[in-house]
Formats: structure tokens, C-alpha cells, sequence
């Protein structure tokens, strides 16, 4: 009870910079100080040929006599160097993965990217960008001689189609997505983008380089089925050709599926280009025009083709990565698997890398604070009772029973490496401790009134907790199992249900969940500046159902939902206010302050995060680091170069 | 005769009603569940994203425009545009069939080719030890979960043989043209759907079989032949089993309704190119054209199924006869 936090906090809460003197100097963990083996290159912008002194070029022998232009002619002015992790490749043969490992094996290209740091936005299709004094535009200037997989140049031209023309084209999409609300964008030459922000926005190039897709689309392909470029009898004929209703459905179904590299015929500036598409297997060759080569000028990716299956059951992923028939595999293998898969280790002929989750959790444990039930309501609503359902539950038990003690116990905050990260807020009431969550609980009120051994309400009510989730992604079901015991032992009669997914999601819009359970990413700098959404109420989604009303409140502009008291106001306030400073120091300060809050308050009750995630590499397939980080907010493999992956025949 | 084919024509529409408004019963759509199919595959879209989808797909559109839109395309042949694939239906369900074909009915011979020898064999020798043997591993067959069994065989298969896991191809062919390699790695793959799926009805066949042919051997017809010496197995076969076997005939058209959705389960487990993985995909994330599609094409195989049944009854056993 008496950490450090409790008594330097409340003295401190929204008093300016007391708090950075509180948790001493912002932490300067250095780039990559958790793996030292990584090319220093990939913390850096690339470099390009000219700067490398590269001036001849070749190509995979499989692209010889195709009648393709030669390879200097299909890459671009200045090609973009990747340093390989152990050495560079050679060309050829098929990987095999399953097909939901598409996106990790085959990773997106933006205008930016993701350095392996997990924070710093790196140049990618774009060579630079500047911000504007102030932050409110963001020049940016495009490599030149970029190609599509068919040719074609891309230009200014592809973006101002994917964000004018789509993203901004109330008739295509009715609701304007948050982060383009304002936006302007022009050219001012086919290589120079400038995007003006209504407010200062410097994570915008986090929003591009995280969701390069929204940024981006061949107009060259896509004229042809847009209103403003072509007749509406000649997209109607194209539509009924396709079996499409609409242009815009065509659309909206192309940028969805181009989150894959899927659809047959779409020009793409990915390493590698769909060929077909079965009902049991996706094949991939590799794209002749990809823009980055290796150190010694050979054109990338190494590999020439990757044949996809689909799988539709974790179980025969995860038969297949045991196995050893496949190259790479990752997504369809859940934690518990690790020691089956190990087992294939010693005769498959395959290596079992664990890499870690980058959810601050697994498990979110949200009690609705606008929950209807007055006296419910007032029980989420002290802290001390939430203070007590953390203190309960045996965190280093859980790792060991569920994650072979590889995961770290922690409540709900960002990854250690971020910036805004201190150890506390990992820690705070997450010790195990039953005598003083009785303490409190016996505190509250709530007290063994009839001597069953569990607590009853004041007015003698027994008090149950009905936790309602439901069980994806994560594993939440063997934790939850958990959890409820040891709430149990504290006197808390709790209880679990399954729901379905439908219900969830309108029910947490709803405030209609008196618990539930999620997961915990955007832990990363390259979103939690964004989208700090469990730890503030700005957003109704599935995934938030501890303070609906709250934000509804602040969607609205104060019309619907429920005023936030002060402490949660404020909340809203300094998101609000990290999203748009361009005081680095500010930003820090700020983002510290809302988790430093949260660690404090304990709004949601974390149990193990950055939890061990099995991936799984053939013994052939080279240049794949051991250990990284898996999750959403970094695309998972983008950082690590995919197209430097080769196999060694 | 026409009276009957006239008959399935307002079963069916009754049948339309009911799948398009069992499809819409659950709360959600496509697209609530196109959030939960991408973040299963690390995918993470937001919720305004999810909204601009609901307008695409003109989901807010009536129920009543929406059911006769769909039946009216359905008519004329067109089942629609699936979501989920972003493709017409009848291009996923044509380049399904064939395979679908091969396993159901290979699955069917080989139910047929082990149930009926053996259900004719312990009705002769009933109660021998044989009997309750073959009894026995029926019904354990009968007892086991399919998917069970369907991982059990894979793993023997990659144990013994190095058969790669699901599928009716391995890797190297998926895409290959015909060739007779190609052909033979098909039928090193068959073999495991069309035993789990075989196995499954096996016990339901052998005991019929056996039951409808205890019934026969004890009538007065074959205890005349018996002592007229008329050769045992001439009798047995020319006979009592042409009688007993009456019943599967009118289960061939059942085939029909099964070619559709008869593997969906092991389909799934197997990863089987087959339509039964489809129906069940479809249902899972409310893909409204596709199940409505499927559910209605199962409704018609059945209704037409049982017609050719009846008629085939009719031609094999003379004694039946419609007015």
C-alpha cells in the first residue's frame, strides 16, 4: 500500500512539472539497447545507392529473358540500401507459410516507416519531410522513379487519389475518419506532398507510416472505377463484369483487401505480387519493380516466390509449424503451444523464436464506472476497491501457470522501451498482497455480514461481480479462470460468462457491461501518443467499456453521455493536448501524467503483459531476428525487413 | 408426377423466408464480424473505419428490399456477391464442387463397399462373435467426434506416410497441372476425408443393413426356397438383400443436400477445398449472400434429392407404385 507512488502523487496531481521532478529525468534508454546485434542502419534513414557508391545493379536470375526492362531501368533514381542481419542473400526458391502470415512475410510500404526502436518514423517511398514552425504542415518529399508492379510510375499523383479523391469524398465515405477531419492536401510537383492540419499534428507521420495504406493507391488502376474520372456507364459495365454493386463497395472492398497483398491484378509496391488465388492457397512472385536493394546492389526481395496456404484451424498451423512445413509461421500459434512446438524443434529442422506481445497486458479488466446499478456504480467509482481486485490477484502465478514465466506482471501501461514509461506504472498495486486487499475491502464496507465466507453489500445484499468477455487474441479465459479464484479468496463472489462478439461490442458502446475483459495494445511511442485510449475516455469502442459515458460525453461536445469529474477530465484534456504540442518535453510530461494517473487510479486492472509470442522459422530461412516485437501498433515484422529474408537452399 | 414437382415450388419459398430471416436473427452483420475475422489475423481496424463499410454494403437498406433483391437474383441464377471473398457466389461454390463430389461420394462407395458386405454377414452369422465384433467398431466409429478422428489419421499420416497436414494436395502440386503425379498425391490425400467421413455413417448402414435383413431371412419366402435347394448364397443375394437394401436407395438422394454442407466440419479440420468449410465460414461471419445462397441451393439438392429418390424407388422395387 505505502509504494511510492501513493505518496508523491496526490501532492503533485496537476501541478505542472512536479511531476517529471517526482520520477526524476526523462529516461534516455538508448535506441537498441535490447538488441545489440541489429545493423545500426535500421535505426537510421536508409541510405541510397549514390550515397553507398552502388552504381551496377543485378537482378534474380528468374527475371532474366522475361522481356522486363533492364533492372537499372525498373528501380528507382536513387534505390533504397536495407543491411541485411547476418549477410546478404541469394536469390531463389518458394517460402511456405500459411496464409494469415501474409501480412508478416509479404510486410506494407509507405511513404514512411518503423524503426526497430518502436518509436522513430523513418523515410520509406518518401525521402524526407519537414514540419512547418508550428506543426501545422507537413511537407514531404517523395523518392524519384518509384514503379508499381506493373510498371507504371508512382507519384504526388497516387496520394492526393487515396486521400482527396477516397478518404476525404464525403459521397465515399460518409464518416470522415478522425485523423483526416480538416485535412488539406496539394502538390506541388508530382514529387512533393503538403498536407495542412487544421491543428498542429506531429504524429501524423506515425498515422502514415503505421496505416500506409490510407496514403496510398495506384490511381493509374483505380481512375477507371472512380466517378470522377471515368463515365458512369463505363464503371456500371466494369461493375457488372466484376460482380460489384457499387464503385464504392468495389473501392472500400479493394482498400480493405489491400491490408493484404491480395488482390489478383492490383498493381502493388510490396516485395512481392499476388499470382493466384485458390481456394486453398494464395501464391505470391516476387514484384520486378521493388525499390530497395542490398549492400552489394543486388535487387530485393531474395526470395522469388511464397506460396500461401490457408488454414483454417490453429491446431493444423500449428501441426504444420511443428512439423517443419513451413518457413514462417506466427499468428495462428498461440502461447500454450510453445512446448509442442519446442519439441519439433530437436527433429523438424525448424527454430522456435519468442518474440513478445506487445500488449502492456494480455488482459484489461475494466469495472464500468457509468455503470446504471447506483450502488455497482459507486463500488467502481473508489479506488480503493479496484486497489483491492489488483492486489488480489497472484500476477507471478499467472505467468507461471500460463506463459511458462516468460511474460513480465504488470498493470496496463506502455512498453518499457517508450518514452513516457516509468517502472511504477507497471507496478503499482500489482504486488500481491490478500491481507491488505481485505484490508481495504473490509474499509469500503463490504464486509462476511451471514459468515459464508464471501462479502455482502452494506444493506446485506451479497455482492457479485459478473464479468462479461469474450475470448479473443489473448488468453483470457485460463486468466479469467484465475482471476475469479483469486477474487474469490478475498470474499468477492465473482463470476465469468462468455459472450458473443456482437454483444460485446453493442453492449460496451452501450455502457451496458458491469465488467469485461480486453486486451491492452497502442503501448508503443508510435501510438499511444495517438490513440491513448485506455487510458483516457475519448473513444467508444469494444474494447473500452469502463467509462462510455464519459466519452460520449466528450465525442458530443458535452450533448450526450455524462460529465467526467475533474480527475478524469483532466485526462481528456492532457490527451488532447499531447496530440497537438510540439514541445517534445511537453509531450513527455504530459503522456507520463495520464498513465502516472491511471498507475495511481488504477482505472483498469492489468495481469501479465509483453507476453511470449511463438514464432517459427524453417532452418533454411535466414536474416530473421530472434527476438522482437509482435503486435499491431508496429505492423509486427515491418521493422525487421522481410525482403532481406532468404532461403538457404 | 407434376403435382409433386408443382409441390416443391411453394416449400421452397417458405424455405427462403425462414434462411433469409434466421440469417438476420443475430445481432451483427458482415461487418461487425469483419472486425472480429481481421483482429484474429492481427489486423486491427477502428470503428469509423467499420461504419463507412455498413453504408458500402447498403446494409441499411430494408429487410423486404433486401430479401426480394436476393431471391429475385437467386431466380435468375445469380446467388450474389460474398463479402467476405469479395467475389460473385457461383465462382466460390463451381470451383468447389468437383472436389466436394469426389470426397462425398468416395466417402459414400466406401460406407457402402465395407458397411453392406458386413451388415449381410452378421445378419447370416447373427450373434457369432463376429457380429459383435464388427458392432462394436461401428459403433465406436458411430461414437467418435469426426474432427477427432480427422486429426488422428493427419498425424498418423505425417507419422507414417510424411503426408503433409489438410488439404488433398501436397504442397508442390496445390498448383500444378494435371499430371498422373499429381493424381496420385490426390489419392495419397483422399483417403483421410473419405474414411473420417466414411467411418461416420459406417454404423448407421451396417446396422440398417443387418436389421432389414434379419427381417427378410425370416419369411416364409426364403424357408421355401431353402427347402426347394436353391444354393445358399444365390438365394441370399438374388433375394432377401435385393429387399433389404430398398432403404439406401431412397438415401441416394440425400447425397445430393450433402455434397453441400455433409463434410463442413471435417472440412474445416482437413482444410478440404470443399463447399462445407464455405457454409460454415459464411454463417460464422453473417456473410448474407453467401449462407442465404448456400442454405437456399442445400433446400433445393434436398427437395429435388428426395424426388429422385422416390422415383428411383419406384423403378427398382416394382411393388411401389404412386397414384
Amino acid at each position: 500500500m505505502d509504494t511510492m507512488l501513493e505518496h508523491e502523487l496526490p501532492r503533485c496531481s496537476g501541478a505542472g512539472l512536479c511531476l517529471i521532478l517526482a520520477f526524476g529525468a526523462v529516461s534516455s534508454l538508448s535506441a537498441n539497447a535490447a538488441e545489440p546485434d541489429w545493423p545500426q542502419a535500421w535505426f537510421e534513414p536508409a541510405r541510397t545507392a549514390s550515397q553507398l557508391g552502388i552504381d551496377s545493379f543485378s537482378q534474380s536470375p528468374l527475371l532474366e529473358g522475361q522481356g522486363l526492362p533492364p533492372v537499372e531501368r525498373r528501380l528507382p533514381d536513387d534505390p533504397v540500401v536495407v543491411v541485411p542481419l547476418e549477410s546478404v542473400g541469394v536469390y531463389g526458391g518458394t517460402a511456405r507459410i500459411i496464409a494469415d502470415d501474409r501480412t508478416m512475410f509479404i510486410s506494407p510500404e509507405g511513404l514512411f516507416t518503423i524503426s526497430p526502436d518502436h518509436k522513430t518514423i523513418l523515410p520509406n517511398l518518401a525521402e524526407s519531410w519537414t514540419y512547418s514552425e508550428g506543426g501545422r504542415r507537413l511537407t514531404v518529399r517523395l523518392r524519384r522513379g518509384l514503379k508499381w508492379s506493373d510498371g507504371q510510375p508512382m507519384s504526388a499523383d497516387d496520394v492526393l487519389f487515396a486521400v482527396n479523391d477516397l478518404q476525404l469524398n464525403s459521397g465515399f465515405m460518409p464518416v470522415t475518419l478522425p485523423d483526416f477531419i480538416g485535412l488539406k492536401l496539394h502538390a506541388v510537383d508530382p514529387w512533393t506532398l503538403v498536407f495542412d492540419f487544421p491543428e498542429p499534428d506531429p504524429f501524423f507521420v506515425n498515422y502514415v507510416a503505421q496505416s500506409p495504406e490510407l496514403f496510398l493507391m495506384p490511381k493509374h488502376y483505380f481512375r477507371d472505377f472512380h466517378p470522377d474520372y471515368a463515365t458512369a456507364e463505363e464503371i456500371d459495365a466494369r461493375m457488372e463484369e466484376m460482380g460489384f454493386s457499387s464503385w464504392s463497395a468495389f473501392m472500400m472492398t479493394s482498400m480493405q483487401m489491400r491490408l493484404f497483398p491480395d488482390l489478383v491484378n492490383q498493381p502493388t509496391l510490396r516485395a512481392f505480387q499476388i499470382e493466384s488465388l485458390t481456394p486453398d492457397l494464395y501464391t505470391y512472385s516476387r514484384n520486378p519493380y521493388y525499390f530497395k536493394i542490398d549492400p552489394d546492389g543486388r535487387q530485393l526481395p531474395y526470395i522469388d516466390a511464397v506460396e500461401a496456404q490457408d488454414v483454417r484451424e490453429n491446431e493444423v498451423a500449428v501441426a504444420k509449424a511443428s512439423t517443419g512445413q513451413l518457413d514462417f509461421a506466427g499468428v495462428r500459434l498461440p502461447t500454450q503451444d510453445i512446448p509442442l512446438l519446442k519439441l519439433g524443434e530437436r527433429n523438424s529442422g525448424i527454430k522456435v523464436n519468442i518474440w513478445n506481445r506487445l500488449h502492456g497486458s494480455d488482459l484489461s479488466i475494466q469495472a464500468n464506472m457509468n455503470y446504471a446499478d447506483e450502488r455497482k456504480r459507486a463500488l467502481f467509482n473508489d479506488v480503493r476497491l479496484r486497489r483491492a481486485l489488483s492486489m488480489a490477484i497472484n500476477r507471478d502465478e499467472m505467468n507461471e501457470i500460463i506463459y511458462f514465466g516468460r511474460g513480465t506482471p504488470r498493470q496496463v501501461t506502455v512498453i518499457p522501451e517508450s518514452d513516457y514509461f516509468e517502472p511504477e506504472f507497471a507496478t503499482a498495486w500489482a504486488r500481491y498482497d490478500v491481507d491488505a486487499a481485505n484490508a481495504l475491502l473490509d474499509e469500503i464496507g463490504l464486509v462476511d455480514i451471514d459468515g459464508d465466507g464471501m462479502r455482502e453489500l452494506p444493506d446485506g445484499e451479497r455482492l457479485t461481480l459478473t464479468v462479461e468477455y469474450v475470448d479473443t487474441e489473448t488468453p483470457k479465459q485460463v486468466s479469467m479462470e484465475l482471476v475469479t479464484s483469486y477474487w474469490n479468496a478475498v470474499g468477492i463472489d465473482a463470476r465469468q460468462r462468455l459472450i458473443d462478439r456482437e454483444l460485446q461490442y453493442s453492449r460496451a458502446i452501450a455502457g451496458e457491461l458491469e465488467m469485461t475483459v480486453w486486451h491492452a495494445d497502442r503501448t508503443t511511442d508510435i501510438l499511444f501518443p495517438i490513440n491513448p485510449d485506455f487510458w483516457a475516455p475519448r473513444k467508444l469502442a469494444a474494447s473500452l467499456a469502463m467509462w462510455s459515458e464519459w466519452s460520449r460525453w466528450y465525442l458530443t461536445g458535452g450533448d450526450l453521455g455524462e460529465e467526467p469529474p475533474p480527475d478524469i477530465r483532466r485526462l481528456q484534456l492532457w490527451a488532447d493536448e499531447l496530440a497537438t504540442t510540439m514541445d517534445p518535453e511537453r509531450r513527455v510530461e504530459l503522456g507520463k501524467r495520464i498513465l502516472a494517473a491511471n498507475a495511481e487510479n488504477v482505472w483498469t486492472i492489468g495481469t501479465v503483459g509483453l507476453a511470449p509470442q511463438p514464432v517459427v522459422t524453417s532452418n533454411r530461412l535466414r536474416n530473421v531476428v530472434a527476438s522482437g516485437l509482435w503486435g499491431w501498433d508496429t505492423r509486427y515484422t515491418m521493422a525487421y525487413h522481410p525482403a532481406t529474408w532468404y532461403l538457404d537452399q | 408426377m407434376l403435382r409433386r414437382l408443382l409441390g416443391m415450388i411453394p416449400t421452397l419459398a417458405v424455405i427462403s423466408v425462414l434462411v433469409f430471416i434466421v440469417i438476420q436473427l443475430p445481432e451483427g452483420d458482415i461487418v461487425t464480424s469483419t472486425l472480429d475475422r481481421l483482429s484474429a489475423t492481427g489486423v486491427e481496424m477502428s470503428d469509423d473505419r467499420i461504419r463507412n463499410l455498413r453504408a458500402q454494403y447498403n446494409l441499411d437498406q430494408p429487410l423486404p428490399v433486401q430479401y426480394l433483391s436476393w431471391i429475385g437474383n437467386f431466380i435468375t441464377g445469380d446467388m450474389g456477391f460474398s463479402y467476405l471473398y469479395a467475389r460473385p457466389v457461383n465462382e466460390l461454390v463451381w470451383e468447389r464442387l468437383g472436389y466436394t463430389l469426389l470426397v462425398t461420394v468416395g466417402a459414400l462407395l466406401f460406407t457402402w463397399l465395407l458397411a453392406l458386405p458386413i451388415g449381410i454377414y452378421s445378419a447370416v452369422r447373427q450373434y457369432s462373435v463376429a457380429d459383435y465384433a464388427f458392432t462394436t467398431a461401428g459403433l465406436i466409429g458411430l461414437a467418435t467426434p469426426n474432427f477427432l478422428i480427422a486429426l488422428i489419421l493427419m498425424y498418423l499420416g505425417y507419422t507414417w506416410f510424411g503426408l503433409s497436414f489438410g488439404g488433398l494436395f501436397s504442397p508442390e502440386f496445390l498448383n500444378a497441372p494435371w499430371s498422373w503425379a499429381r493424381f496420385v498425391d490426390l489419392l495419397a490425400h483422399l483417403w483421410i476425408p473419405v474414411i473420417v467421413i466414411g467411418t461416420s455413417g459406417m454404423a448407421v448402414t451396417m446396422r440398417l443393413m443387418r436389421a432389414n435383413l434379419l427381417d427378410e431371412l425370416r419369411k416364409p419366402y426364403v424357408t421355401t426356397a431353402r427347402a426347394k435347394g436353391v444354393p445358399p448364397l444365390k438365394l441370399l443375394l438374388k433375394y432377401p438383400v435385393r429387399i433389404a437394401i430398398n432403404p439406401f436407395i431412397s438415401t441416394i438422394g440425400l447425397l445430393l443436400p450433402a455434397l453441400i454442407s455433409g463434410e463442413a466440419i471435417v472440412g474445416v479440420v482437413l482444410n478440404l477445398p470443399t463447399t462445407g468449410p464455405l457454409l460454415v465460414q459464411s454463417l460464422i461471419t453473417q456473410d448474407m449472400y453467401l449462407a442465404g445462397s448456400l442454405i437456399m441451393l442445400l433446400s433445393v439438392l434436398t427437395v429435388t434429392g428426395m424426388l429422385l429418390s422416390d422415383l428411383l424407388l419406384a423403378w427398382v422395387d416394382p411393388r411401389i407404385r404412386y397414384e
